[in-house]
């Protein structure tokens, strides 16, 4: 049984999108099971876990495209599933899998989603039509995928709403256009925009999330800060030195004043761990030596949560 | 020794669409990556060292054939994996496999049952209905199971999930320790970082830069951010003749950069104060292709 670390201590009062014992039984052990947290006004909490993790599944309760087997999802205090509508109205998704309605142009497509959502200001459509390049002019049918894409962001996002929830929302779309994207939500943000991000792209959380959890077949496994990784105090570093002789010498030393953790993996190279109240005491150790390289190795968020992602599950072979 | 030789190739689609004067070699038991934006010509590349394409001036060689004229040779050691997969109509991904198994006139299907292991997945699905990252995970059985001395891989990590992508690499890796030569193109710096000796960046049909990777991973010049604990440590230091690239007087805080051979003197240097921390400002391939745009699209205004 994974362990479960809720949010239950926090202040719900502020919350704007509340995910309380949310539990959906698909059978096969496939589903979200009495998942629980909270995302406050302006905050960006990212959403991680493997493919089939209950994501999606999640964020179609949120939605209100689901009604829960348990427990209730609430966005600005109302029930989804409930006030479905409303909520739409409020919100801004970005679909996992997008489909878009055929036989007819995104112009077309755009002018649906506008009275649909009531929108008479264009300057929101305007404004990201340009930032994307986005070209409506084709059928929604003969699109490529990351016109597509680009298509349900604008739709997404025309009605400037207050919460953002987006599935997988970068995917498709190419280097300079997933920084674009990001740039824009680092700006939502900064706007008091609230925002729900699922993504498999660690350096995307890295980039705008303030908190972040992780769920696997159905649980939350973990939920933290991202300060607790981006100001990791312990660093690892790996200090190539002159030859050998020095690399083991330094070793012993470290070793005996007890300010860090060394391991010799090269020969004349070691990957020390050091706290950064002990940076000092190691920095004066090192000072004796012939440094060539010092490599501050980083744990990225992607090493930290590949943990989470490992699996175990047999797959019947071809033969 | 040479595997593939792109000979001052061009596939002109008109509109400036294309691909333009490609040059270059990739090596024996070399990973050479392919980055770029959707519509760069990374796909068109490929499909021409498949034999799909015709180009319309100059020639590709693949171990010294021709992969236009002698395609039906080459397929004998290429495996690929297209950017779009289109499955035939086939009941199961089991059926697909066992197609390309035949296709090959291969008997020995224990390294497509690894695979399958490795890749945790389903093949009693049918492919058309498959998710786009269960597809992907067939189509690389597909292209690595015969156990291909070269592959094209277009874009091979799309649609997998970080465990996946990561177990994917790991078999890439496993298979240029064999000594395979493979070419793959996506869109996701990172990934290309850690795997490839060099990456090509294309832009607009035209191969802006190849940078070889070793320099990138260990670079002869380095970027520190240090903070100290106390104001007169912090002036002091600030005082000393380093490159510094930034001060931040309220956070006590520099960045500096040092080419490595000094980092001796940095130490010592530090070792005089009370610092807070030292980290390190990595260098990255996507820093890298960022100063050289910048370069470029400078050079433009200029003209």
């Amino acid at each position: 049984m994974p362990v479960y670390y809720g949010s239950k201590e926090r202040d719900a009062s502020m919350s704007v999108i509340e995910v309380e014992n949310l539990t959906k039984d698909y059978g096969f052990k496939r589903g979200v099971f009495g998942i629980s947290f909270q995302i406050e006004k302006g905050e960006a909490y990212g959403f991680l876990g493997p493919n089939g993790a209950g994501k999606s599944t999640t964020i179609r309760h949120l939605i209100g495209f689901s009604k829960p087997d348990g427990g209730q999802t609430r966005i600005f205090g109302m029930d989804s599933f409930k006030h479905y509508n409303e909520i739409l109205n409020r919100v801004g998704y970005i679909p996992g899998e997008i489909a878009l309605p055929q036989g007819i142009t995104g112009y077309e497509f755009l002018e649906m989603m506008k009275k649909l959502r009531g929108v008479k200001d264009n300057s929101m459509i305007k404004k990201l039509s340009d930032l994307f390049e986005l070209d409506p002019s084709g059928d929604t049918k003969r699109m490529s995928f990351g016109n597509k894409r680009k298509l349900a962001i604008v739709a997404a996002l025309m009605h400037d709403p207050e919460v953002l929830i987006l599935d997988e929302p970068t995917s498709g779309l190419d280097p300079v256009m997933q920084e674009a994207f990001m740039e824009l939500l680092r700006e939502e943000r900064r706007r008091g925009k609230t925002i729900l991000l699922s993504t498999h792209i660690f350096s995307e959380v890295e980039s705008l999330c303030d908190r972040v959890s992780i769920i696997k077949n159905g649980y939350i496994v973990d939920e933290f800060p991202m300060s607790k990784l981006k100001y990791a105090e312990d660093k690892l570093f790996k200090v190539k030195l002159k030859d050998e002789e020095e690399a083991v010498d330094l070793k012993k030393h470290v070793e005996a004043s007890g300010c860090a953790d060394c391991e010799k993996r090269e020969e004349d190279t070691l990957y020390i761990q050091v706290n950064d109240k002990n940076i000092n005491e190691f920095l004066s150790l090192l000072k004796e030596y012939d440094v060539e390289v010092l490599s501050h190795e980083k744990l990225t968020l992607e090493e930290y949560f590949m943990q989470y992602y490992l699996d175990d599950v047999q797959f019947k072979g071809v033969s | 020794m040479t595997e593939i030789k792109v000979n001052e190739v061009t596939k002109d689609y008109g509109k400036g669409r294309g691909v333009f004067d490609l040059d270059f070699e990739i090596k024996t038991g070399e990973i050479f990556g392919f980055v770029g934006t959707n519509g760069s010509g990374k796909t068109t590349t490929i499909r021409q060292m498949m034999g799909f394409l015709k180009p319309t001036k100059g020639n590709i060689e693949i171990r010294g054939l021709d992969a236009y004229k002698d395609a039906t040779e080459t397929k004998n050691f290429v495996g690929y994996i297209p950017g779009e997969i289109a499955f035939p109509d086939l009941p199961t991904g089991r059926s697909f496999i066992r197609s390309q198994a035949e296709f090959w006139k291969l008997k020995d299907l224990s390294f497509a049952d690894e695979l399958v292991k490795i890749l945790q997945i389903d093949l009693s699905a049918n492919p058309r209905k498959m998710s786009k990252g269960m597809k992907q995970k067939t189509a690389v059985i597909a292209a690595l199971m015969n156990d291909s001395e070269i592959l094209l891989l277009d874009e091979p990590t799309t649609g997998l999930d970080p465990l996946m992508r990561k177990h994917f690499l790991d078999i890439l890796k496993r298979e240029k320790a064999k000594g395979k030569t493979i070419f793959i193109s996506s869109n996701i710096f990172q990934e290309l970082e850690a795997l490839c000796d060099r990456v090509a960046l294309i832009k607009d049909g035209r191969i802006i830069d190849i940078a070889v990777m070793e320099e990138i991973r260990n670079p002869k010049r380095r970027e520190y951010k240090i903070e100290f604990l106390d104001a007169e440590d912090f002036t002091a230091f600030k005082n000393l003749p380093y490159d510094f690239v930034r001060i931040k007087d309220e956070q006590k805080q520099v960045v500096l950069k040092i080419d490595i051979q000094d980092t001796g003197m940095l130490i010592r240097d530090l070792a005089n104060y009370k610092i807070k921390f030292i980290s390190e400002n990595k260098y990255s391939l996507e820093k890298y292709f960022k100063e050289k745009f910048e370069r470029i699209e400078g050079n433009e205004d200029d003209q």
